[in-house]
């Protein structure tokens, strides 16, 4: 029986171990990709083990504005945030606390629109932002990335809203507080780490967002996300240590956010369905 | 309770007193502001593409009626793009679901559970573009999934993955599944943590081994989980992109190719935007149903 459980467990380390490595693997392959020289990336055979440097990175940078492409990408995302919180507090807020008519089709309608697909809107959006006049600007990939957040924002704050015991609220509501300064000064402080969660989670979703993206930005506004397709060059073909370089320039900040998240990922990613 | 019935006990200060329409309007226009910013995306583009659908033309707009509609339902690339996403949506979305339930059927008892997610979580954490090109250049442009199987003896010199249907698929559902695996395992692992530890040592100790412990006490209870994590990747995977745009953009021959794909090609790349739109009307009108009947369905239960 013991020695039965002892092979249970070492089946399980090694099954582990090796999606570990599945995971694994392909990163430091393509961290060795941004750290070679080009000619060491596609060669008649692979190279394993490059000879490792960044001298490289000067000539990208010089190649291409990776800075500002990195500035686009955090200004674009954190407005999108901004909005998002801005508009989110006060919706969810109204879903999880009052009872008014037609509350559960406004919240599975909020709800519904994560499940749009960006192809589906894609013309549109795209022909209403070329007579806005915004087409590759900073501000379209805002109000998208918005957009595309805001559902997800809402319900993720509603769920750590309704864990909030009422007890609190009607002792400030019996000493006079009204309904927006109870939100401001007792709901939103105690559901930080909701609002928190939230915001992380838009954050990576923004910093995904690929199609829309590829639509508005065609210059100027080029985020990474799409920055990093157009490394490539005629006769160089595609330009992967750049891409690579890219890669991890928004692995690292995304990587720090989740971190920080962590016991409430799971949480965010189900819009507080999966409490844990 | 809500607000009505807790302000007529005892104040110690007047209460803010307000109309009654006041009081019955408040929530509204606490939720407005978010419905009118959604109802920008969704309402305005669908009317807009239902309007753009009827017409012809890429400058100058004529009214063709239902001719791109009847275009579009005999056209063997729209047809091929449905059928495509139907398979790798189904292939990918199992294969992750299983992989997911595994590891986080071996983990979540383990007591390293932290690193293994940390560690099984970073996929996730690249952006798709960079994920996809990551695996364009491990099968095709490298070479090194040709190289690495030659050197376990199964030399078939370089092979093009671009070259043939099922191969290119192959390279599409391998690059979701490694991003996206870790997406369901998070859930899962969550929901098996949140579990009840006594329920499962009781059974333990009544000699249920944990094969009979997991698939009839664990998986039962999961569920709502599973179905809510389901139909999240499932969604996202129907509507698959941006592996499709940089690895193989429809090839071989158109064949996988996804319906995104096919109308950002038909409406950026052929500028057939009528056309693309007719598409788009059908895609809208699919995901607005999926999404009111599976939503309501599965986070009505797992939400409350």
């Amino acid at each position: 029986m013991a020695r039965k459980a002892e092979k249970g467990i070492w089946l399980r380390k090694i099954t582990l171990s090796l999606w570990g490595f599945v995971c694994l693997l392909p990163i430091l392959f393509f961290a060795s990709i941004a750290l070679r020289p080009r000619n060491e990336i596609i060669s008649p055979v692979p190279i394993y083990f490059p000879t490792l440097t960044t001298e490289t990175w000067a000539k990208i940078m010089e190649d291409w504005p990776l800075l500002t492409y990195f500035k686009n990408s955090v200004m674009a995302i954190s407005g999108s945030v901004v909005i998002c919180i801005l508009l989110g507090v006060p919706a969810a807020y109204a879903l999880a606390r009052y009872k008014f008519k037609g509350r559960e089709d406004i919240g599975f309608y909020i709800l519904s629109t994560k499940m749009m697909a960006p192809a589906a809107v894609a013309i549109p959006i795209f022909v209403l932002f070329g007579k806005l006049h915004i087409l590759d600007t900073v501000w379209a990939l805002m109000l998208v990335y918005a957009a595309m957040n805001l559902s997800i924002v809402v319900w993720i704050i509603r769920s750590y809203m309704l864990d909030i015991p009422h007890e609190i609220e009607d002792a400030a509501r019996t000493d006079g507080a009204s309904d927006l300064r109870i939100l401001w000064s007792i709901i939103v402080p105690m559901c930080m780490p909701g609002i928190i969660t939230a915001a992380v989670i838009a954050a990576i979703f923004a910093m995904n967002e690929y199609l829309f993206t590829l639509i508005i930005a065609s210059k100027n506004a080029y985020p990474l996300s799409v920055a990093l397709a157009n490394f490539s060059g005629g006769s160089d073909g595609i330009i992967y240590n750049a891409i690579a370089l890219v890669s991890f320039m928004a692995f690292f900040p995304i990587l720090l956010l989740v971190i920080s998240i962590q016991n409430h990922l799971s949480r965010g990613l189900t819009m507080g369905a999966v409490k844990g | 309770m809500n607000s009505v019935a807790m302000t007529s006990s005892f104040p110690k200060r007047a209460p803010v007193r307000r109309s009654p329409f006041l009081r019955k309007a408040f929530p509204y226009f606490l939720v407005g502001p978010a419905v009118v910013y959604l109802l920008g995306i969704t309402l305005y583009p669908g009317i807009y593409a239902i309007y753009r659908s009827l017409m012809t033309g890429k400058f100058k707009l004529d009214y063709v009626g239902l001719d791109n509609y009847r275009e579009l339902l005999v056209d063997s690339v729209f047809w091929a793009s449905l059928g495509n996403t139907m398979i790798l949506g189904v292939i990918t979305l199992l294969s992750e679901f299983v992989i997911a339930l595994t590891l986080a059927a071996l983990v979540y008892r383990d007591p390293w559970v932290k690193a293994w997610r940390i560690l099984f979580l970073l996929p996730m954490l690249f952006m798709p573009s960079a994920v996809s090109f990551l695996w364009k250049l491990i099968f095709n442009d490298g070479r090194i999934i040709s190289d690495l199987m030659s050197r376990i003896g199964f030399n078939f010199g370089t092979i093009d993955f671009m070259s043939s249907t099922s191969l290119a698929r192959l390279v599409l559902v391998v690059t979701d599944v490694w991003q996206w695996t870790p997406f369901l395992f998070i859930i899962f692992v969550a929901a098996l943590q949140g579990m009840d530890k006594e329920v499962e040592e009781a059974a333990r100790l009544d000699g249920a081994s944990w094969r009979r412990i997991f698939f009839n006490i664990s998986l039962p209870m999961m569920r709502p989980v599973i179905a809510i994590g389901l139909v999240l990747r499932g969604i996202d995977i129907i509507t698959m992109f941006a592996p499709v745009h940089i690895i193989t953009q429809g090839s071989p021959g158109g064949n996988t190719e996804t319906l995104s794909y096919f109308i950002y090609r038909t409406a950026f790349r052929s500028f057939e935007q009528g056309y693309a739109s007719a598409a788009s009307v059908l895609l809208l009108i699919a995901t607005v149903f999926l999404a009111q009947t599976l939503v309501r369905r599965f986070f009505k239960s797992g939400v409350e």
